[in-house]
Parts: C-alpha cells; sequence; structure tokens
C-alpha cells in the first residue's frame, strides 16, 4: 500500500505551491482517482474532463479534437453535478469510440442550483496517436468532495475501473 | 500517468476470533446496527491492517436491515463503498438494497469449460491457439463485435439471458443447467435499462473487455478431491478454459443510473450512511424495485456476453485442432458471479429468514445438497471458481457446509488486488511482463501490452492463502488446482 499524508488529512485541498489550475491523480487499489483545482467552478469541470482523458487514454500532444458534444446537466448539490459531469464525460467515450480532448464550459455553478453546461472535444480511437487506456466504468460517490479553498475550488472524486 | 498515493483513514480495531476470523466491534465506528467479521490469515491481515477496505466492513454494518454481520472475505480489498470481497444480508422486511453492494460490474463473474485435451496435447500448438482465441474473442478496453444488436434483441437478451445466445445458436442448452440461475435471473425489467446504457451496451455482447478480465486456458495441475474433480469430468493433467467478465458498458450505465435514483432515495427515507456510495432504498419500495429490475437485466445480459464468449472459444478450439467441439469434450463445468444481490433463505438467530445476500466480489458457494446447486453436482456442492492472477494459480472448489454457518452462502470469488495500478507499474518499470510470462511456459496476447504490469502477479495477493483461508474456514472445499497455459488480456 502506498501513503500519501497529504491526501489522508484535506484531500481536496491543493498544496500550497501548486499552480492556480490544475489536476492529479490519485491511486486506489483497485481502481483509480482524481483531484482538481481551479479559481472557478468552469475552470474546475474543464481540469475534472482533462484529469478523466489521463486515466482513460493515451493521446499524442498536438492531437486536434474532431468532434464536439454538447452537455448540460443540473444537479442538487455541488458532488451530485461532480458524480453527473464525470459519468456523461465517460459515456460518451463508450458511446462515441473517442477519447476526451478537453472541455470548453460556458456556464457552472457549485452552489445554488448546480449546474454545468459544456462544449466536450472528441478524438475518436484510432489506435496509434489516441489510444484507449483504461475502460472507466463509472465516477462513484466514494470520498466525493467539492470545497472551496483559499483561490477558489476543488474536488475529488473516485473512478470505478 | 502519474498518481498520488491512496488515503488511508484511521486503523480500525480488531479482535482476533480463531486462526481465521476476526470482529469489528459494533462499537467500532459510529452507526454499525452489527459487528464486522473478517476472515483472514496473519499473513492476509499483515496486508490488510490500515487498509481502508476494514472501515469500509464497518459502515457496510451501518445499513438498514443488516443481520448477522458485515463480512468480508479472504481476498477483500479496498472497493467504494462496500469492500470488494465484501457480503451483507438485509432483512427483506425492514432491510435495503445497495447498489454499491453488486457494483458497476452487474454479475461480473467466471465460466469454466473442460476439454478432452492434454496440456501435452496444447503445448505444439499454443502460440497458434492464443492467436486464434485473441482474435475471436474481442478484447481491450472499449472492445467490440463492430456490429449492434436491434433494439428487439437486446430486450430478449436483457430477459432471457444466456438462453437468448443458446437460441441464437451460440451455445449448447446443457450450458443453461450448469450456470447460476439457469443463466437468467428472475424479475429482468428491460424497461428499466437506460438508453445511455443500451447504446453503450449493444455493440459489446461477446466482449472480454479489459481491466482485469481475462481469458485463459489451463491445466489441472493438482487434484486435491477426486471425487468432486470426476462429477466435473475433471482430471490432472487435462486442459480447461476459464473466462473472467462481467456486464460490459449496459451494467455499469445500469449502476450508475440508479445510484443517483437510490441518492435521493436514501435521503427522502431519512437514512443517515458514513459513505455516499452506500446509497439505498428500503426493500418493497418503487425505487428498490426499479434497481432490481434493472440489475437482473444487467445481469442477464452478462450471462449472455459469457454465453457468447463461451461459443467463440469452442469455435477457435475447433478451428486450431480440426475437430467440432462435440468431439473435444468442450463441456461447461459452470458459470456463477460474484457482483450481484439475490433473495435467498438463511438462518439467522437460529431462525429460517428470507434475506436479500448482496454479494460484492464475493461468490455464492452453496454446500452438497442444497436445492439451488445443480442436480449433477448436489451430491459434491456447488462448484466455486477462483481465479488467481496470470502468473501462477487458479482454483476450483465446492461450497462446503460453513459457508451457510458462517457466510450466507459466500467465499473468495478471487485473489484480490494488493497494489493499485500505479504502484504495480512503478514495482515493475523496464520489466518485460510477457517475457517472464513466456519464460514460464504462459503464452500471452493483449491489446496494451505496455500495461500488463498493471496485471501481473505482484499487483495481486496469493490465491493459494486466499483458498487456504476459505478451506480453514470452512466455506469452501478445494478441488483442484489450475495452471495457465495461454492468456488473453483486453
Amino acid at each position: 500500500m502506498e501513503h500519501d499524508p497529504s491526501v489522508g488529512t484535506d484531500r481536496a485541498r491543493p498544496r500550497s505551491d501548486t499552480p492556480a489550475r490544475g489536476h492529479r491523480l490519485l491511486a486506489h487499489t483497485a481502481d483509480a482517482g482524481l483531484e482538481a483545482w481551479a479559481p472557478d467552478a468552469g475552470a474546475l469541470f474543464e481540469e475534472a474532463a482533462l484529469a478523466l482523458s489521463d486515466i482513460s487514454a493515451d493521446i499524442e500532444p498536438g492531437t486536434a479534437a474532431t468532434a464536439r458534444e454538447a452537455v448540460a446537466i443540473e444537479a442538487p448539490d455541488a458532488e451530485g453535478l461532480v458524480f453527473a459531469w464525470l459519468n456523461e464525460l465517460i459515456g460518451l467515450i463508450d458511446v462515441r469510440g473517442a477519447a476526451i480532448t478537453g472541455a470548453g464550459v460556458a456556464l457552472a455553478r457549485l452552489e445554488d442550483r448546480p449546474l454545468v453546461r459544456a462544449t466536450v472535444r472528441l478524438a475518436p480511437f484510432d489506435g496509434r496517436r489516441v489510444r484507449r487506456r483504461s475502460d472507466i466504468k463509472s465516477a462513484t460517490y466514494h470520498r466525493l468532495a467539492v470545497r472551496r479553498v483559499r483561490d477558489g475550488w476543488s474536488l475529488v472524486a473516485y473512478l470505478d475501473i | 500517468m502519474k498518481a498520488e498515493g491512496p488515503a488511508s483513514g484511521p486503523a480500525v480495531q480488531l479482535e482476533r476470533i480463531d486462526d481465521q476470523t476476526w470482529r469489528i466491534a459494533r462499537d467500532a465506528s459510529r452507526g454499525m446496527r452489527v459487528e464486522g467479521l473478517v476472515f483472514a490469515s496473519d499473513r492476509l491481515m499483515s496486508t490488510l491492517r490500515g487498509d481502508p477496505a476494514l472501515q469500509q466492513v464497518a459502515n457496510v454494518a451501518t445499513l438498514p436491515g443488516i443481520v448477522h454481520a458485515s463480512l468480508a472475505m479472504p481476498d477483500v480489498h479496498w472497493g467504494y463503498g462496500f469492500p470488494i470481497g465484501g457480503v451483507a444480508a438485509m432483512r427483506v422486511d425492514g432491510g435495503v438494497i445497495s447498489p454499491g453492494g453488486i457494483g458497476f460490474d452487474i454479475n461480473c463473474g467466471v465460466r469454466l469449460l473442460r476439454t478432452d485435451l492434454s496440456a501435452a496435447d496444447i503445448a505444439p500448438l499454443k502460440a497458434r491457439l492464443a492467436d486464434t482465441l485473441f482474435r475471436s474473442v474481442p478484447s481491450g478496453v472499449g472492445a467490440s463485435t463492430g456490429r449492434r444488436l436491434s433494439s428487439r434483441d437486446l430486450d430478449e437478451v436483457l430477459a432471457d439471458g444466456a438462453a437468448w445466445a443458446v437460441r441464437a445458436g451460440h451455445g449448447w442448452s446443457e450450458d443453461l443447467a450448469r450456470t447460476e440461475e439457469g443463466g437468467a435471473l428472475a424479475g429482468a425489467d428491460p424497461g428499466e435499462v437506460s438508453k445511455r446504457a443500451r447504446e453503450r451496451g449493444s455493440n459489446q455482447l461477446g466482449t472480454l473487455g479489459s481491466g482485469n478480465h481475462f481469458l485463459e486456458v489451463q491445466a489441472v495441475d493438482r487434484i486435491d478431491d477426486a471425487a468432486a474433480a470426476a462429477a466435473f469430468g475433471l482430471e490432472e493433467g487435462q486442459a480447461v478454459v476459464m473466462v473472467h467478465c462481467g456486464s460490459r458498458g449496459l451494467g455499469h450505465q445500469v449502476c450508475t443510473d440508479h445510484l443517483t435514483v437510490m441518492d435521493r432515495a436514501t435521503a427522502a427515507a431519512g437514512i443517515e450512511l458514513p459513505d455516499r456510495q452506500l446509497a439505498c432504498a428500503p426493500l418493497g419500495t418503487p425505487d428498490a424495485a426499479a434497481y432490481l429490475g434493472a440489475m437482473a437485466a444487467a445481469a442477464n445480459f452478462a450471462w449472455a456476453n459469457r454465453q457468447m464468449i463461451a461459443d467463440a472459444i469452442r469455435r477457435a478450439f475447433a478451428d486450431v485442432f480440426q475437430r467440432p467441439a462435440e468431439q473435444l469434450g468442450m463441456h461447461q463445468v459452470y458459470d456463477l458471479s460474484h457482483n450481484i444481490a439475490k433473495f435467498e433463505q438463511h438462518l439467522v438467530d437460529g431462525q429460517p429468514a428470507d434475506v436479500c445476500v448482496h454479494r460484492k466480489g464475493a461468490t455464492r458457494a452453496f454446500p452438497p445438497g442444497h436445492p439451488d446447486v445443480p442436480e449433477a453436482y448436489r451430491a459434491v456442492g456447488q462448484p466455486v471458481l477462483v481465479p488467481g492472477d496470470m502468473g501462477r494459480c487458479s482454483y476450483i472448489a465446492t461450497g462446503a457446509p460453513g459457508s451457510m454457518l458462517r457466510s450466507f452462502g459466500s467465499s473468495c470469488h478471487g485473489a484480490g488486488r494488493n497494489l493499485s495500478r500505479h504502484a504495480a507499474t512503478r514495482e515493475l518499470r523496464g520489466v518485460d511482463i510477457a517475457a517472464q510470462l513466456r519464460a514460464l511456459g504462459i503464452e500471452i496476447r493483449a491489446e496494451r501490452r505496455d500495461l500488463l504490469a498493471e496485471e501481473a502477479s505482484l499487483a495481486y495477493k496469493d490465491v493459494e492463502e486466499v483458498v487456504a483461508v476459505s478451506r480453514d474456514a470452512g466455506l469452501i472445499r478445494p478441488v483442484a488446482r489450475l495452471r495457465p497455459l495461454v492468456v488473453v488480456k483486453g
């Protein structure tokens, strides 16, 4: 087993020396987790999409998206919105046979009727520049956390692989 | 891909009961309604202490209607909500159904086919057999058959399970009698399977998938119980084929969809949970009925999936050995689920009670004489298929009487992971896993050879230890040990 004390104490808080927005992956014995942080809700969802892409695909740098998908999701709370957002992306990967190369969030709200409206960018798996890495079954509610931090927002989510 | 290490919570207090059993007392964690019981040896426990799985055993004990104990099989490891290797039984009257207690891969399970071939027969054709199986059974991340089922066919798959595949010419009718639930769980409601779930699954029937899913040609390298082995048609030196996979994207989406509903149902019922992934609904409510109907439909998809794969395996063997599968004696030994909820009758406080048994990474292990054991096996007990890892061995066992007394007729489902994918990859950086396996006489085919380290032996507990603890706890009786000859990984 690996142990990362920073994860155990305040999992959703980025370290003080991290940039204003970013993401990293978290290990899990059977599965995988992700942490994202950003100054605003829209960038937070974009970073979460990039983290999910890192787990699910290997994409050569410079690969352009060839498809776009509009997504609009509402949920009763912030964690529920992240759960729904990640699962929408996971479903798109399966159904479109394509990797997520990024997302552009037009509107995102984490408090007071949480919602996200975005365009998801996709590149089809071709076995060369865009290769499948992990079949993600679903995002989970396990240790799912969305928090306000000093410089914006952060989230932690675990995925079933 | 870089990843930070997992979080470990405060250690859960354990009390030793005997050589194979540990107790988590009811006061170990807030809200526990029953105690936790963990089946483990000293060696297995040494890797479990401090693992979040033990807190998850305690968390499951908070679910309404749980009876006797929240149980952890010897292969238990950190899951989400329930631990993997978790078993919990809820009273039908006053209990709940929790999709997290079944998992996203509904009816993930194992199928074993026997053959009349020996390992010596396989040896000269091993590479060709590996290539043919790899071509015949689509595998890997996002594997698809390249053709979509019609909506009508998909409805029939969801309702009829493996029987649909047999009707369509993909298997033998005798296969159904040697499949848990006859390959179709009653109560399936295709109407509760969403459009997205149908989209994800309609081109995946007959595919293996990725991760820890596999297809292996194995050799019986030791017989532990001659009478049971004879009943299963097994003898030393014989070649068999084991398949491990589940309900693919369809089942994953069913769980995701209904988890969202359950999340609201939990709040509506005023149920407080230590982990939102334990979201549940009281049995008998419309939300519970909707999930159970969808779960059964997804389970049936998984049984049809393994049936299609078994058919492709038989065809591949017929092609390589130039004889029909019937002449190769490729009868199915058994097919079982290790991610499912079932309504069963068990003794609770000495009295028969109707309960909903959640098995999440746990195998049903009914003993000799149980009416749900296929007639051909009733004298020896239900076959229990325990895959190990691709470099060591797997087991076939039978359910033992102790399982009905101690674990609601359940046992281990595999070796159980010991290391995360990232940790395994880091430990094995620069190691050619395929070459290592070939040195052991194992021919491997994989879609992503560069990811094989994630599934290497190092990442798993020793299945020998897991099976020994299950045996010593009285849950199973080992019948035969199986050694891999050919491995097909996603």
